[in-house]
């Protein structure tokens, strides 16, 4: 007998596998005969096929049931059409848009690089006042000398390539590093071998590493490339290996140079290198910050004239590509889950007036024995079918919109960013989708779970007019969408202002109609003296025979695109040393660089031709001549370059020009001098070619002249000023644009919630609203109290998004430009925006109210 | 719960145990452990149904409208009160009677081609 009450408890435990609407009803009569088995049968083997059939039938009753629910969710949904298809939209566009911005995060912050165990890999980067990401070669090798906690240390540049040789002359992105390079990436060449010791010596043998598609491409995949010498530069460089496809380091170079560097004119002044690492096995990133930190301070100690006072960073290596994209992402992750938890609330509200107009449906099976949980779960089954329909939506929207997206980023990306779908975006989607499910179906599943049958079915299913609670919660949840499309709006509203400040900035120079490109000639036929400046001069000559061409300049640089800093000392200013000494912009320039860049020369003059023969003038900025010589004229001075301890020559300045914004559109960091083109060897020159519409095809057209000139002079980005400018601020405008969207996509998403809501109200009120027409209310008022109801939430959601909206934009503070964050004329412009639109959202419904015909209405009683 | 589909065909051809339960039903009203007795009793043994798969299939019967749960008890001396007695609905006599004629035809198809001897 006690053998037959356990095993009854043993059986009792097991049906606790079956749904429990199952359980509540047949539990009892399952022990019931499974007693009676027990005695009739007291077989082991029989009893033993009792127990196990509980496992083999419970799931299926479970799968049965939840098939029975989906049948029943499909069927509402296809009766309820149009609130369905509205329900996917919203989901799709919320999901798919929150799907977007993962991929990107996963993309640019979570996925690994694809190198051999790449968590050790590290940037090493020396960072002070002046500079950030890179490292001094000296300290390099001190660096290499005394640590302890790196397995290898390497520099690496990059920068362009000119490639020689039958074929006309091409420039293609090219990488140079230290031997260690290939060996902290962990990468094997497809043909040939990596750079040795031997080769990165300074005057070591000249060799260069292909990429497999610029082999394939220029080479035609020769397998007997390596060994054989090809034309770069000036030079005759021998190949020594093939890199696999793919590998592009860094950024997107072709080609790899070993890097020989001479520690005599590479000074611990010099930072055009970058320095990666591979830490030690065991070692962790912040040990590997300290020790080379360690090492720093007693570099500074031991050579205190040469170095800024700088400390080094140490940091994963996806750092150095992704420092500035970082707030910008998480700002926008924050931006699209406002996005998702207002389409959640749409959904909420959509399936709270499901139940309302199901309510006689719900009593009815309630009365039939449906139990709580199964309603809740016949709720819940809805909702998440519709999640599973708005990620499906979602995941198609997100895979159009991020080759669109990528589209407005101007530069090409490093190689080993990557936006491919991974398990780690599906367990995000996953997540969202069923979160977002459970968040918008719980409330009303939990409601319709509790309607008071009895009470429902006398009434005739038709609930009472405003439901209380239900009324309440439906409108705050318009107030919380409203809210938040308000903050949405407001932070989408600085972005826009910051990249219209940014576009309409007055850089100093004139930016219509002047095309911009970059040449390099090579050195051998070229050698620093009149051969290059005759160069220059023809070009320069040819480019003014182009039709509609009015000046053309050559510089060192194009602004915004390349710049050179040096200290500065004015004579007769106190010594500084170099901690402290300012920083200018320094650019060479021909004559007719002021004129043909719209640079206004306020003082003195331009240079001319044979001011290139004579190195020592200068001319300096309106802001340069105003910090020193604040009550005179500057023309005359005498300034100075470099480090103040190398004491360069005294320079004497003839001419004073106009600021230009050279480095940044967002901030004037120093001031510009120039000096004639000619005073320093300068291996690639740009030209500004200024015309009277714009050159038709520049590209084109500038390279058929060139090539008249010389075809050995290679060419390289020819873009219209008006690109430079757009391309510097491409983050701000990627940000305002992908916010914008998100803020207009929320204020929709809100619009059509407080439509819905509204919609619905007036149809529960028809009844009253006939009544009150009946006893003579107009139509004027029958509106008027449509739309203060919608106008109460509204004003309510607007006072809360703007408070919120207040804190909130605070954070964008850094991305911000001459706007501040809850700026007064932003966020009035938003709360107006809002207020017409919810208005014109809540009119239609309003209308229809009037258009109640109060027989109508009376008679459905 | 009512039968969702009036259709005979839409139940046919039915489950085994479903067949063997409705069987059970015919003549007379039953519990969940007598249903399970007559048919082993009718097979000699050879399907006997456990607890789970029996209350399994009462209750797809009961959704599908094919049995009905008894308010009140038969009285039949060695009742017990806490059981549920189920009984056929007319609805599930007509399936029974349709699944009986369906697989009736059957045997005669297979007794036209020889297949089957036509007495055994």
């Amino acid at each position: 007998m006690r053998d037959q009450t356990a095993a009854l408890r043993l059986y009792r435990g097991l049906l606790w596998l079956y749904p429990a609407e199952f359980r509540d009803h047949f539990a009892g009569e399952m022990c019931r005969t499974l007693a009676d088995c027990l005695r009739q049968s007291p077989d082991p083997v029989a009893v033993l096929w009792l127990y196990l059939g509980v496992l083999i039938d419970a799931p299926k009753e479970r799968y049965h049931m939840i098939r029975q629910d989906v049948v029943y969710a499909l069927r509402t949904m296809r009766r309820e059409k149009l609130s369905s298809l509205v329900a996917v939209v919203v989901l799709a566009l919320g999901i798919g848009s929150t799907a977007t911005v993962f991929t990107l995060v996963n993309g640019l912050l979570l996925k690994p690089l694809p190198y051999p165990e790449q968590d050790r890999i590290v940037y090493v980067e020396e960072v002070s006042r002046e500079i950030s990401g890179a490292v001094a070669y000296p300290n390099y090798r001190d660096f290499q000398d005394r640590n302890r906690t790196l397995e290898d240390i390497a520099m690496f540049g990059s920068g362009l390539a000119t490639l020689r040789g039958d074929m006309e002359a091409e420039r293609v992105p090219a990488g140079a590093g230290t031997e260690a390079l290939c060996r902290i990436l962990g990468l094997q060449p497809l043909l040939g071998r990596t750079f040795t010791a031997e080769e990165c010596r300074l005057d070591g043998p000249a060799a260069v590493l292909l990429g497999e598609d610029l082999w394939r491409r220029r080479y035609g995949g020769d397998a007997g490339i390596v060994g054989k010498a090809i034309g770069i530069g000036s030079d005759q460089v021998r190949v020594v290996g093939v890199m696999p496809s793919g590998f592009h380091f860094p950024d997107a170079a072709e080609l790899w140079r070993p890097l020989q560097l001479n520690p005599k004119f590479n000074t611990r002044m010099d930072h055009g290198l970058e320095g990666i690492a591979r830490v030690r096995r065991g070692a962790a990133v912040e040990q590997a910050q300290d020790d080379l930190r360690g090492i720093m301070r007693q570099i500074i100690q031991e050579h205190p004239t040469e170095n800024y006072g700088q400390t080094v960073n140490v940091s994963p290596y996806r750092v150095r590509d992704t420092k500035k994209v970082k707030p910008v992402l998480f700002t926008l992750m924050g931006a699209v889950g406002f996005v998702l938890l207002i389409a959640c609330a749409n959904i909420t509200n959509l399936l709270l007036v499901k139940v309302t107009a199901r309510t006689r449906e719900i009593a009815v099976r309630g009365a039939l024995g449906a139990s709580r949980a199964r309603l809740v779960r016949q709720f819940m089954v809805e909702s998440v079918l519709l999640g599973l329909a708005g990620a499906a939506g979602g995941v198609v929207l997100a895979w159009a919109a991020i080759p669109g997206l990528l589209r407005l980023v101007p530069q090409r990306l490093p190689m080993w960013i990557q936006f491919t779908p991974d398990a780690r975006v599906l367990g995000f989607m996953t997540a969202i989708t069923a979160g977002t499910a459970i968040l918008a179906g719980a409330i009303p599943a939990w409601l319709a779970s509790r309607l008071n049958l009895v009470e429902t079915l006398k009434e005739g299913g038709r609930g009472s007019t405003t439901g209380g609670a239900k009324a309440w919660f439906r409108s705050g949840l318009v107030v919380a969408e409203v809210a938040m499309s308000v903050l949405l709006l407001a932070g989408a509203g600085l972005m826009v202002e910051t990249f219209w400040k940014l576009n309409r900035m007055q850089a100093g120079f004139r930016t219509e109609n002047l095309t911009t490109l970059q040449t390099a000639a090579p050195s051998n036929r070229y050698p620093n003296g009149p051969a290059g400046t005759e160069l220059v001069r023809g070009i320069r000559k040819e480019l003014t025979a182009l039709p509609g061409v009015t000046s053309v300049a050559a510089a060192s640089g194009v602004p915004l695109l390349d710049w050179w800093g040096r200290s500065f000392t004015a004579e007769g200013a106190p010594l500084l040393g170099v901690k402290d000494a300012p920083m200018i912009n320094h650019t060479l320039v021909t004559p007719g660089y002021f004129r043909t860049l719209g640079i206004p020369i306020l003082e003195g003059r331009d240079f001319n031709e044979s001011d290139g023969k004579n190195p020592l003038l200068t001319i300096v900025d309106e802001g340069l001549a105003k910090r020193y010589w604040p009550h005179e004229s500057a023309v005359g001075k005498r300034v100075r370059y470099g480090p103040p301890e190398n004491s360069e020559p005294w320079h004497t300045i003839v001419g004073v020009v106009g600021s230009a914004r050279n480095q940044s559109l967002r901030d004037l960091k120093r001031n510009s001098v120039y000096l004639p083109l000619g005073e320093f060897e300068w291996a690639s020159v740009a030209y500004l070619v200024r015309s009277t519409d714009g050159l038709a095809d520049p590209a084109k057209a500038v390279r058929a002249r060139l090539m008249a000139v010389d075809r050995n002079v290679a060419i390289s980005r020819v873009l219209s000023m008006k690109d430079v400018v757009t391309q510097s601020i491409w983050r701000e405008r990627f940000f305002a644009t992908i916010f914008g969207f998100f803020a207009v996509l929320a204020l929709l998403l809100a619009l059509v919630g407080l439509y819905g809501v509204m919609a619905y109200t007036v149809s529960r009120r028809t009844h009253e609203m006939g009544i009150r027409m009946a006893l003579g209310a107009t139509a004027g008022e029958i509106r008027g109290m449509v739309l203060a109801h919608s106008g109460r939430m509204v004003l309510a959601g607007l006072a809360a998004g703007v408070v919120a909206a207040v804190f909130l934009t605070r954070l964008l503070r850094t991305q911000l430009f001459e706007v501040s964050p809850g700026d007064p004329k932003t966020l009035g412009a938003v709360a107006g925006l809002l207020a017409v639109a919810a208005i014109a959202a809540s009119y239609i419904p309003a209308r229809k109210a009037t258009r109640v015909d109060p027989m109508t209405a009376l008679r459905e009683e | 719960m009512p039968p969702k589909d009036d259709s005979v065909e839409g139940l046919l051809p039915l489950h085994k145990d479903t067949f063997h339960i409705l069987v059970a039903l015919a003549d007379h009203d039953r519990h969940g452990y007598s249903i399970m007795q007559d048919i082993a009793a009718r097979t000699d043994g050879q399907i006997r149904l456990r607890p789970s798969s029996l209350y399994s299939a009462i209750h797809r019967m009961l959704e599908d409208g094919l049995i009905e749960e008894l308010d009140e008890r038969p009285c039949d001396g060695n009742d017990d009160d806490r059981r549920r007695y189920y009984r056929l609905t007319p609805f599930g006599r007509k399936i029974a009677v349709a699944e009986a004629r369906r697989l009736e035809r059957l045997l005669a198809d297979a007794r036209a081609t020889g297949l089957v001897p036509k007495r055994l």
